[in-house]
């Protein structure tokens, strides 16, 4: 049977209108918040614990303990917190949910208020999606004026307040450390753990952090019961999980899949198999944190165990098809400039030995690498990794680690044959003129901005490879295809 | 919206609803139109347009509803038309001119028009 989707942190994405209350309420709204209200803290605590769910923002912990945590100190006060930062390239799992149904948030938000004694909820939002901030701005009015957020809920004597704090889209904010930093005002630099943020995070204050998506699984499985939400999925990965699947794949979309389907299903029996039916090469899942993972592992069931095991991660879902046209190397040095970019800088083998790496990188894609570099990037990742002080950095050499493990003989090509099969890296292309197909018209003479081409009119031309700087400009000019690129 | 004083009460106003959602799609014509940022971009503005201005024209009932994200990227915009007592039927990549096809074929002519998509309703 070909694998279906299963719809329940979107299960009104597309379906309700996320500006009208009383769409999601016909649609079993604030019902599990109701019924909530209606026992004990612990009982919500239990349930959340008994259905196996576990968070969606790529770390995977256990999201009943994580409440219990929170739940446990005596405090004056408590708070919620929203990490709708989504800072991954190519994600847009959690902006779809706000967008789309965002009163399935607040709801959760208010249970997870209840379950930890919290009164106060804030999103953290990047100011970049201002749709999903509209349209939470409405909920979060009708949801009040509703009498389902605010002060005396239901009459239970449970209040609860959401408000919306605005991040300026730095990745590393999305560390559930710096996201606390910056939400206090301060800059967005993560500290160390513990004191984990249920003990002591917002102002101090004891503070539980959850994912958009997470969030958006919550008043389902409080209006099914947890014994359906376990029943989903695979023995240590409970329910499903959303992914924003990109890249070479034919139907490039939102999914939501129970865990435990392959990515040979998603990819093909979702996804719709390889766009222009071009060879499958890779696919990387958990963004800059994660890795790109190859045909063997096409078989590997979608948990957060087996994609670690494989040598990724779940991570909080983006998921890009890569084929063969796509040069592994480049894509670890896509990645590496991205973390390089976004490390705070606040540790020194993020901040320095994240730019070594990106430097031997950049050497290999420029044909300038040798083969001690490929020690050289393992031995530096290894030490990265086990010193940095936050997840930004004790991942971002996975990438590295995960192409050189899976595609080795990529990076041997780059080095030793100064080649790139792919013909993405630049430096290591080499045009060159066809002589049987070349007719002499001076096109490629006039557009090449290195004066690198000779040739006389009517004469066969010739391109000097010490001058040419790569730059394309011959080969799109000449109208007899007699420009090669090797 | 009034105050929803207690749980008796939301459970009543949630079937309330419901009920009133069921009949609508039992006697109305309901358009629901994807609005997340990915259909806005790729032109699910003038869509919703067209229908809020044409429907009004016609001799039908109908609910034109502005949804999220339907997840299907690939053939955004889309546009849901559900005929009263008939399954839902999603049309990708709509502009003005399908839509157009789509309310003169289909609603009006219950003829098939053609670039339908798949979708997963569970
Ligand atoms: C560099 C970095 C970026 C992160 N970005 C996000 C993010 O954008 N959204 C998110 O929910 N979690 C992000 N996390 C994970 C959070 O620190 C935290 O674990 C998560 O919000 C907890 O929620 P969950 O248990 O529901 O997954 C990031 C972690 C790191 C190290
Ligand atoms: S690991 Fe990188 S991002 Fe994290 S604290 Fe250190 S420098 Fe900052
Ligand atoms: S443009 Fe093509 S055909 Fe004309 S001279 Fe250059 S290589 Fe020859
Ligand atoms: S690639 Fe650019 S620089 Fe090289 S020969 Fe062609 S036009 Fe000149
Ligand atoms: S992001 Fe929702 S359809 Fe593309």
């Amino acid at each position: 049977m070909k694998a279906q989707q299963l719809k329940i942190a979107l299960r009104n994405c597309g379906f309700i209108d996320p500006e009208e209350i009383q769409d999601y309420i016909a649609n079993e709204g604030y019902l599990a918040l109701a019924s909530s209200l209606s026992g004990s803290r612990q009982a919500v605590i239990e349930t959340i614990k008994k259905s196996g769910l576990r968070g969606r923002g790529g770390g995977g912990f256990a999201t009943g303990l994580k409440w219990e945590f929170a739940a446990k100190p005596e405090a004056d006060r408590k708070f919620v917190v929203c990490n709708a930062d989504e800072g991954d390239p190519g994600a847009f799992m959690d902006r779809a949910v706000l967008e789309g149904d965002p009163h399935s948030v607040l709801e959760a938000m208010a249970i997870c208020g209840y379950a930890i004694g919290a009164d106060e909820g804030y999103i953290y939002i990047r100011a970049e999606y201002p749709l999903a901030i509209k349209r939470l701005r409405i909920a979060i009015a009708q949801a009040e004026e509703a009498g389902l957020l605010g002060e005396n809920i239901l009459n239970s004597g449970f209040s609860f307040k959401i408000k919306l704090k605005y991040g300026a889209g730095a990745f590393v904010c999305g560390e559930e450390t710096a996201l606390i930093k910056s939400m206090e005002g301060h800059r967005g630099e993560p500290v160390s753990k513990p004191p984990f943020p249920a003990t002591k995070g917002y102002r101090g204050k004891p503070t539980n952090v959850n994912n958009v998506e997470t969030f958006a699984n919550v008043p389902a499985i409080i209006n099914r019961g947890a014994d359906w939400f376990a029943a989903i999925g695979t023995e240590k990965s409970k329910g499903t999980k959303v992914f924003a699947l990109a890249g070479k794949v034919k139907k490039v979309g939102l999914v939501e899949v129970p865990m435990g389907t392959t990515l040979r299903q998603l990819i093909y029996e979702i996804g719709g198999g390889i766009l222009g039916d071009k060879q499958f090469q890779a696919v990387q899942t958990g963004g800059p944190s994660g890795g790109c993972l190859t045909v063997k592992h096409l078989d590997t069931p979608i948990d957060y165990e087996s994609l670690i095991a494989a040598g990724s991660m779940m991570g909080s879902g983006g998921m890009i098809v890569m084929d063969e046209d796509d040069c592994m190397v480049a894509v670890a040095q896509f990645y590496l400039d991205f973390t390089m970019e976004e490390s705070c800088g606040k540790c020194v083998p993020c901040r320095e030995g994240n730019k070594a790496l990106y430097n031997i990188l950049h050497k290999i894609t420029h044909g300038e690498g040798t083969m001690a570099d490929i020690d050289r990037l393992k031995e530096l990742a290894v030490v990265i990794k086990s010193t940095s002080l936050c997840g930004l950095g004790q991942t971002a050499p996975n990438p590295v680690l995960s192409t050189i493990n899976n595609f080795y003989d990529d990076y041997v090509q780059h080095i030793v044959d100064k080649k790139c099969r792919a013909k993405r890296c630049r430096a290591l292309l080499e045009y060159r003129v066809v002589e049987e197909n070349c007719i002499g018209c001076g096109a490629c003479k006039r557009a090449c901005p290195a004066d690198a081409i000779t040739g006389e009119l009517k004469q066969k031309h010739f391109i000097d490879q010490e001058k040419c700087i790569k730059c394309g400009a011959c080969h799109q000019k000449c109208k007899f295809n007699a420009i090669a690129i090797d | 919206m009034d105050k929803v004083k207690n749980t008796e009460e939301l459970k009543v106003l949630q079937s309330t609803l419901r009920k009133a959602a069921e009949e609508a799609a039992s006697s109305k014509v309901v358009i629901k139109i994807a609005m997340a940022t990915c259909s806005i971009a790729s032109g699910s503005k003038p869509v919703l347009d067209f229908f809020k201005e044409e429907m009004p024209r016609q001799p039908l009932e109908f609910i034109i509803k502005s949804t999220g994200c339907t997840g299907l990227c690939h053939s955004e915009p889309t546009v849901e038309v559900t005929l009263p007592g008939k399954a839902p039927v999603m049309f990708g990549h709509v502009d003005v001119k399908k839509a157009a096809a789509i309310v003169n074929d289909y609603i009006k002519g219950g003829k098939p028009v053609e670039g339908t998509v798949e979708v997963c309703r569970s």
